[in-house]
């Protein structure tokens, strides 16, 4: 209880009209920049940053969440009307939300997206609450060999997760990130290693890298590609709200989408677009219309929805207990967090006790601001959906430009970030998922760090490794994760799981 | 090009790229002078990398060979190659060369005139409409890079190239 009295606290603490202002404009931003195709979330972040330089530390964390959370929603109304996603994470939206937009339920749809990612985003803030300070205690029993095992887990699970075929490009992009992490002064000597230039001896900067792979790149992508045309452009929008009666018939998915977003979100750096497949996915299997699924199913659109935004609140998690993040867009917010004098990891429930709470908070405040515009404001964004390509994307590299030089007024900076955008567009195109480069670039230095202090420690004996209760465990997790590539170890499961089931109907 | 054949190449890249970072871990200084323990050099996880690249390019490289076979997935499907050289130029062109010779305002504006001249440019058919385009583009022009300017230094108190 004293996690929801907390809770409560800082809800009250941060409604002043000050903060309530910020939530306004920041939220519309962010479900515009949702809605817009070509424009994704961590993008949004990334570009939010530069604005919350001159905020105090609350108030920029509320802006930036707020963008976060607004732009996995907004991703639904292009999803609904255009079927093409606004961000990956709409993509299993745009399943069953187009095709009832084109039956001319449009609203219907909108309505139901709403209320799912409302009720999704709920979900994962109450797990958040209660697990996080957990988590956090538990963090504290962490040491060298522990962080090192969480680096090399997070990089490898996120590379395995985030491919839809071999993970192969999964774990070179995560090497990738891990090698950009290697270049500037290390942790241990403060060697500088693979630095040409003086430029580079603090290494290459997260925001820089991460505005060219989620900004560059995605304008790239979107003018290499057509802009989509309005399927509901002359939709009439039925009833917007939906009925107690409507969502309270799905509790059991939304529920169910809503736990396995958040579990989905504690993972690192398995995004959103994984948390709504595996909702939907879910829900599908389970359903007692399976068939209706991908024909315009309302089922199908609030598992998508409430598994995509529940990942929201379960990215922080892990960001803020072991400052390792739940997805890219997390991985800004701990960027963000350092900039602000926030140092996110085990020690945050000892340094910052009420920062989970406060992050609760801010994140309840925002799912009022996204219900209220949802509802209030569909019309508008249908306009904002017709907005050409032509006009928008120069002043999305213009923000690209202007954010990563105002990080630290150097020019060097603006040609790290076009470098990461142009090679991000070319692995990209070749199916390399992102997410595991990003985290490699922020799990490197804690990977390099501990691995080497462990072994001074040590002095070169590798048995602590492996026989640390923790460090086990991670073990076990990584090499399960490693043979189950292989079709030898599926089989065996398979064979295991027949078993138990004939098992079970005699 | 066939996206078997663009894996083949780019195992390739990573394969001599992990050879250089195993390479380069290798003969990094191992800082003898400050008497460091042997085992916390500072090549030592570079090498690993390296070595991990290496094999991972290798694995690439044959499912490349399997895949050629079984699917014949293209690479660059769906887009058009014309809009994507021309957003590279003028995003690089801005980004790289004209902020940093041309006051923030004045490259802005060029950029972003210049920008929605070349990609509306095709759908104005007539001697009008063409005119219509360059009026819009220089009047969003210069409108969007003093907004930015503006809410950028002024409002929110960043400084700007």
């Amino acid at each position: 209880m004293t996690a929801l009295s907390d809770l409560g606290s800082a809800l009250w603490a941060l409604s002043t009209p000050m903060m309530l202002f910020h939530v306004a404009w920041s939220m519309l931003l962010g479900i515009v920049v949702g809605a817009l195709p070509g424009l994704t979330a961590t993008m949004g972040v990334a570009l939010m940053v530069t604005l919350t330089y001159s905020m105090d530390t609350t108030a920029a964390i509320l802006v930036l969440i707020c963008m976060y959370v607004g732009a996995i929603y907004g991703g639904s109304r292009s999803a609904i009307l255009l079927n093409i996603p606004g961000t990956p994470a709409s993509a299993a939206t745009s399943l069953d939300g187009y095709p009832l937009a084109r039956a001319g339920r449009a609203g219907q749809a909108m309505g139901l997206a709403t209320a799912g990612s409302m009720l999704g985003t709920l979900v994962g803030i109450l797990v958040m609450v209660m697990v996080a300070p957990l988590l956090a205690e538990l963090a504290l029993e962490f040491g060298s060999y522990e962080m090192f095992w969480l680096a090399v887990f997070g990089v490898l699970i996120s590379g395995q997760l985030t491919v839809t075929n071999a993970p192969v490009k999964g774990y070179i992009a995560g090497i990738l990130g891990l090698m950009v992490a290697m270049i500037g002064s290390e942790g241990l000597h403060a060697y500088v290693r693979f630095s040409p230039t003086q430029q580079m001896n603090g290494g290459i900067g997260l925001i820089p890298a991460m505005v060219g792979v989620f900004g560059l790149a995605e304008v790239m992508t979107a003018m290499w590609q057509r802009q989509g045309v309005l399927a509901a452009a002359r939709d009439k929008s039925d009833r917007i709200v939906p009925s107690f009666g409507e969502v309270w018939r799905y509790r059991a998915t939304v529920l169910r989408s809503g736990v396995i977003g958040t579990i989905v979100g504690v993972i690192p750096g398995v995004g959103e677009d994984i948390g709504a497949w595996a909702s939907y996915a879910t829900a599908k299997r389970l359903s007692k219309k399976p068939e209706e699924y991908g024909q315009g199913s309302t089922e199908g659109l609030i598992a998508a929805e409430t598994g995509n935004s529940a990942v929201v609140p379960g990215s922080l998690i892990p960001a803020l207990t072991l400052a390792v993040p739940g997805s890219a867009s997390a991985a800004v917010l701990i960027a963000a967090l350092f900039i602000h004098g926030i140092r996110p990891g085990p020690m945050i429930m000892i340094e910052q006790p009420q920062f989970i709470s406060t992050m609760g908070a801010i994140l309840i405040l925002a799912v009022i601001a996204m219900t209220i515009y949802g509802i209030t404001m569909t019309r508008l964004f249908v306009q904002v959906l017709r907005v050409p390509y032509a006009y928008l994307m120069p002043l999305v590299f213009t923000l690209c430009v202007v954010g990563t030089y105002a990080l630290s007024q150097r020019m060097f900076d603006v040609y790290v970030m076009i470098i990461f955008g142009l090679a991000g567009f070319v692995l990209r195109q070749m199916k390399y998922p992102m997410a595991p480069l990003v985290l490699g670039i922020i799990l490197g230095t804690m990977l390099d760090t501990n691995l080497r202090r462990s072994l001074m420690l040590g002095n070169g004996d590798l048995w602590p490794f492996v026989t640390r209760p923790i460090s086990a465990v991670f073990v076990a997790i990584i090499v399960m994760a490693i043979l189950l590539n292989f079709g030898f170890t599926r089989r065996f499961l398979a064979g295991i799981r027949a078993r138990v089931m004939r098992r079970t109907d005699a | 090009m066939r996206m078997a054949t663009a894996d083949r190449i780019t195992a390739v890249v990573f394969f001599a790229l992990g050879i250089a970072m195993l390479v380069g871990g290798y003969t990094m200084d191992r800082l003898p002078i400050r008497q460091i323990h042997p085992l916390s050099i500072p090549g030592l996880v570079p090498m690993i990398l390296g070595a991990l690249l290496a094999l991972c390019a290798v694995l690439l490289l044959f499912q490349a060979g399997d895949r050629e076979e079984s699917s014949p997935e293209m690479l660059m499907v769906g887009g058009s190659i014309t809009r994507l050289v021309l957003t590279i130029v003028l995003t690089v062109g801005y980004g790289a060369i004209m902020v940093d010779r041309l006051p923030f305002f004045w490259a802005t504006a060029i950029f972003i005139t210049a920008f929605m001249l070349v990609f509306s440019w095709s759908a104005a058919s007539d001697g009008r409409a063409r005119a219509v385009v360059i009026a819009k583009s220089v009047g969003f022009g210069g409108i969007a890079a003093f907004g930015i300017v503006m809410l950028f230094q002024e409002a929110f108190l960043v400084r700007l190239p």
